[in-house]
């Protein structure tokens, strides 16, 4: 018997409908590296949930079927048990942090603590385990103050050091910014050398790919397929159900390179064997400049910014925006958001000015500038209020001056717009975390102002989600929006923008389109970036232009 | 609903968690009350948040550890003496709302008046017993001196301090409350829910 | 971190005292006083305060503490002095106001127990971690939910003050106003207090089930990093005043009896 046995499990929360998993069967191999894939609300999270317990001890609900972990049945033996052989780590790296502990160290040992291993062996475990997830530099500081990348890490350490046979790891990357990411997927990597059995569940399935032994395809509380990496990510079916295949499988699936069982390969590394000599690329001779519209609506001139004063966020930034949507990119700490905030009115600059339609903003208040300048933040959960989606999404309208009746239909408009018009009588706090923030945007959308600010749209969000965002970003450009975004997925900033702005050390250090920003490689590296996947592969193969999309690619590339 | 029902308590993980994030409440109500100069203290949004979804003996204990830790810890040492006040806000704001009386916005109404009515009932020996019957509000205390000047006696004047102190406050409180809970998704709700158990499919 | 534990480690003996200590501190310099009933017991006791303040490096952040409470120490000078029942024998006038000396008795009692009381907890308060308290309780066979709560209060509150801002901002960006007429910022209160409320209870289901995978929920015997490093003469002292306790009881019930 596998040491994890699930049975036909089936699961529905309390006060919903429809059953979260429905009849899922599956065991795993001590030792193996499981990847679950699939959309938001596949399930995947409450399967996670089910292998430990939670669901359903914490969860309560219905629950039909069996789930046994190394022979104890997870649906009546104690979580606290349980967790003795499996250990959970999920997104919010905040709320991981058991918050009774200033110490990082105080910290990973909490868990060792209620078990009562003695003080020694504590020791022992915590020094070893913060150095395998390199983090022994941190250890007299308070969880609190670490980064997100860093506040994951000791997540993961404090589970680790249970010494359990088993990690769920259920997308502890989501919530964070590349760099933090990377430190995480390193850590991870780390723990596959050690021999522990993992089951990952991620969006980012170049990663899923790179690990896994096996993947598991799930989609609306079923196991649709599991298999290798290359089997999965090469059905052709994974659209539907909500996965886009990496980029080195479709392109080689574009171009018929496939591998001797008849799947494409899914990491890059086998994508590049694979073709290495065998791909050409045309040169592209009439290099697409990026043309500037006609009107210009914002403009910020030599605008610097403290915090506090000598330590300068911002240097002298002087950016003119038309209509062309806009990412701005850059690592954490490059003064994207001081920038987006200063352009809304939420921050005062130190020196220089901000011009709306040639009119300088600084006597304006951020709630006067509403009608003018909207702002998505990253979290909905900052603004999220009212118990009815459409009533939320009214606030803004209703503040700047519209009619109830007038409020309603951009509000109503807008939902259409996020796909949550069925949604508008429910509670935006029973709506997924994806979902919410599809809540925000709209709720700004629907002012209608005639410039739109998001702060990372994309996080949370599954591959469908990112081609609403997409689609959405273009229709505000019709309408003459001026769309600014800060953003980390460089895939959405090839598919979906104009314009390019990369930001380090509080300077902006290339402008342009997409093309121009991703050739200078010494930006890149400066700004801490990568290329999107795609122009990543194009490059690898001998590629001399910077080939953004699947359809650069395919007109350049031909088979030799 | 039974007696015993209305005073059923979990004491899992779950609720442990609810005593902290209430207690943050209140300190946060208190903020916002400030910044936006409002002339109320709104401090006790989280204890009768704590006893609407965990009951009287969790509204209780939120009330009366947001009373001590802050006394204890944040050098307002005066808080300390009205952890009994706080405590009994919290039990009988949770049997109210155990009662169904926090389903309509008249019967939260009543309740705050119930809410308003313990924290005179408490407070007022209290204020007798450790200020000589004054409560440290301006309006308040302007009430005191102008009783006792014309003689009332001593706990009459007390009374009318502390009733203009408190039921006020209470009153918006336990509305902003109401407003709040309505707001709160089933999801969240059905964790604090004491009676639930899981159900077979099979 | 922002935090609303005013401890500080000033690297002073007060600080290695152990926080029961300082709490049979307080309940000695407090009931001392009350029961031997002269005004002279609670100066004797403020300036004892005093003293360990200073040698404890802390009388200056400790006045920050008590400096509030002059304003109702004030109001009670007034108040009573002004219109206290008792009052018979005018002590002075300012103009037509007279003050009696029966009142202006009663507030200087009043004042010296709240200046009595601030100064022996602000020693507690300054000078021990939070974290450290709730340990002690744990160990001192306290409920280990007792000690998380106490702990996790001061994790929780900087990260609820860090999304008040945030808040703010996301509301005044969708047009809201929070400032001008009481009306107007009355209506914001709703707006800015229910997202902190909703996520912050979001986050406790977040936080439960990070504290059940880490074995909070179970019931066997716990650990500890390492123990108190024990300041000499803890116990000593401890002992010497809860003596001190029984001893003014005893005289106050002698001099009942006699």
């Amino acid at each position: 018997m596998a040491f994890i046995e699930i049975e036909n499990l089936r699961y529905r929360y309390p006060k919903t409908e429809r059953l979260a998993l429905q009849g899922i069967s599956l065991s795993i191999e001590k030792g193996s590296f499981l990847g679950i894939i699939g959309p938001n609300g596949a399930g995947k999270s409450t399967l996670g949930s089910a292998i430990i317990g939670l669901v359903p001890q914490f969860y309560k609900g219905a629950y039909g079927g069996h789930v046994s972990v190394g022979g104890k049945d997870a649906a009546t033996v104690p979580v606290s048990e349980i967790a003795r052989s499996v250990g959970l780590v999920f997104q919010n790296p905040f709320n991981q942090l058991s918050g009774a502990k200033d110490r990082v160290y105080d910290e990973v040992c909490f868990g060792m603590q209620n078990f009562g291993i003695p003080s020694d062996e504590m020791r022992r475990r915590a020094d070893e385990t913060l150095e395998l997830m390199g983090i022994s530099a941190f250890r007299d500081r308070n969880p609190f103050d670490l980064s997100g990348g860093q506040m994951q890490r000791v997540a993961i350490a404090s589970i680790l050091v249970l010494r359990p046979e088993v990690i769920i790891l259920d997308e502890p990357t989501s919530q964070l910014d590349p760099a933090g990411s990377e430190e995480v997927f390193r850590a991870v990597e780390k723990l596959t050398e050690s021999g522990i059995t993992i089951i990952m569940i991620e969006q980012k399935i170049d990663k899923i790919a790179e690990y896994s032994d096996r993947i598991l395809l799930m989609d609306e509380g079923r196991a649709i397929a599991i298999g290798t990496p290359d089997e999965i990510l090469s059905r052709p079916d994974l659209e539907e159900h909500g996965i886009i295949p990496p980029a080195p499988a479709r392109i080689s699936r574009a171009l018929s390179f496939a591998l001797p069982d008849g799947t494409f390969p899914a990491t890059q590394e086998a994508a590049v064997t694979l073709m290495e000599g065998r791909v050409g690329f045309r040169k592209d001779e009439k290099k697409g400049e990026a043309q500037a519209s006609a009107e210009e609506l914002l403009r910020t001139e030599d605008l610097s910014f403290s915090y506090t004063e000598g330590n300068e966020v911002l240097h002298g930034i002087s950016l003119a925006f038309d209509g062309r949507p806009t990412a701005i990119i850059g690592q954490n700490g490059a003064g994207k958001t001081t920038l987006a905030k200063l352009m809304k009115g939420l921050l005062k600059p130190v020196s220089g000015r901000i011009l709306l339609r040639g009119r300088d903003i600084a006597g304006n208040t951020a709630a006067s500038l509403a009608g003018d300048i909207g702002y998505v933040f990253q979290n909905p959960d900052d603004q999220i209020f009212k118990a009815k989606v459409a009533d939320e999404v009214m606030f803004g309208p209703l503040n700047i001056g519209m009619s109830e009746k007038e409020a309603r239909k951009k509000a109503m408009e807008a939902l259409e717009m996020v796909h949550l018009a069925s949604a508008a009588d429910r509670n935006p706090y029973d709506l997924d975390l994806h979902e919410r923030k599809m809540v925000a945007l709209a709720s700004v959308i629907a002012m209608e102002t005639s410039v739109l600010i998001l702060d990372e749209p994309t996080i949370a969000q599954d591959d469908r989600g990112k081609t609403m965002i997409s689609g959405i970003i273009k229709e505000l450009a019709a309408r003459v929006t001026l769309v600014i975004s800060i953003l980390h997925d460089m895939d959405l900033v090839a598919s979906s923008f104009r314009r390019v702005i990369a930001m380090a050390h509080g300077r902006v250090l290339a402008d342009g389109s997409p093309e121009e920003v991703f050739s200078k490689e010494e930006v890149l590296s400066e700004a801490g970036l990568e290329l999107p996947h795609t122009a990543a592969l194009a490059k690898k193969l001998g590629a001399e232009d910077i080939l953004l999309s699947d359809a650069s690619f395919l007109a350049a590339a031909f088979r030799v | 609903m039974t007696g015993k029902s209305i005073f059923r308590t979990k004491f899992d993980v779950a609720s442990i968690v609810l005593i902290p994030a209430c207690i943050g409440i209140n300190y946060i109500g208190k903020l916002f009350a400030s910044a936006l100069k409002l002339p109320l203290w709104l401090d006790s949004i989280g204890t009768c948040i704590g006893a609407c979804l965990g009951g009287p003996i969790i509204g209780g204990i939120c009330g009366a550890a947001n009373n001590l830790i802050y006394g204890l810890t944040t050098g307002d040492s005066i808080t300390l003496i009205y952890a009994l006040t706080s405590l009994f806000i919290g039990f009988f704001v949770g049997i109210m709302a155990r009662a169904g009386f926090m389903k309509t916005f008249p019967k939260a109404i009543i309740t705050s008046l119930v809410a308003g009515a313990v924290a005179i009932i408490i407070s007022t020996p209290l204020n007798i017993i450790f200020w000589g019957g004054q409560t440290g509000n301006v309006w308040g205390d302007a009430v005191f001196a102008a009783s006792q000047a014309a003689s009332l006696p001593l706990w009459l004047s007390s009374l009318f301090d502390e009733i203009i102190v408190d039921v006020p406050d209470k009153i918006i409180t336990l509305i902003l409350v109401f407003v709040i809970l309505k707001a709160l998704p089933d999801k969240l709700t059905a964790l604090y829910d004491a009676a639930d158990e899981v159900e077979r499919l099979d | 971190m922002r935090s609303i534990s005013l401890y500080r480690d000033n690297g002073t003996w007060l600080c290695r005292v152990h926080p029961f200590t300082k709490l049979a501190y307080i309940l000695a310099v407090i009931l001392v006083p009350l029961l031997l009933g002269s005004l002279w017991a609670y100066a004797a006791a403020i300036v004892l305060d005093i003293c360990i303040l200073i040698s404890g490096k802390s009388l200056r952040r400790a006045r920050a503490l008590i400096i509030f409470s002059f304003t109702i120490i004030v109001t009670i000078f007034l108040i009573r002095g002004l219109f206290d029942a008792d009052n018979i024998t005018p002590a002075f006038s300012l103009g037509p106001v007279v003050f009696y000396q029966e009142g202006l008795m009663k507030a200087l009692r009043t004042g010296a127990v709240i200046i009595n009381m601030l100064l022996s907890f602000s020693i507690l308060v300054l000078t021990s971690k939070p974290e450290d308290i709730a340990d002690e309780l744990e160990r001192h066979g306290f409920s280990p939910r007792l000690s998380y709560v106490i702990a996790s209060v001061f994790s929780i509150i900087p990260q609820m003050m860090g999304t008040m801002d945030t808040i703010t901002d996301a509301q005044r960006s969708r047009g809201m106003e929070t400032e001008g007429k009481l009306s107007q910022r009355m209506k914001a209160f709703i707006p800015l207090i229910t997202p902190v409320v909703t996520t912050s209870l979001i986050n406790t289901r977040e936080r439960a089930i990070a504290l059940e995978v880490r074995g909070f929920g179970s019931k066997g015997k716990r650990s500890y990093l390492s123990p108190w490093k024990k300041h000499r003469g803890d116990r000593a002292m401890t002992i010497v005043l809860l003596l001190s306790i029984a001893a003014a009881a005893a005289w106050r019930l002698a001099s009942w009896l006699s």
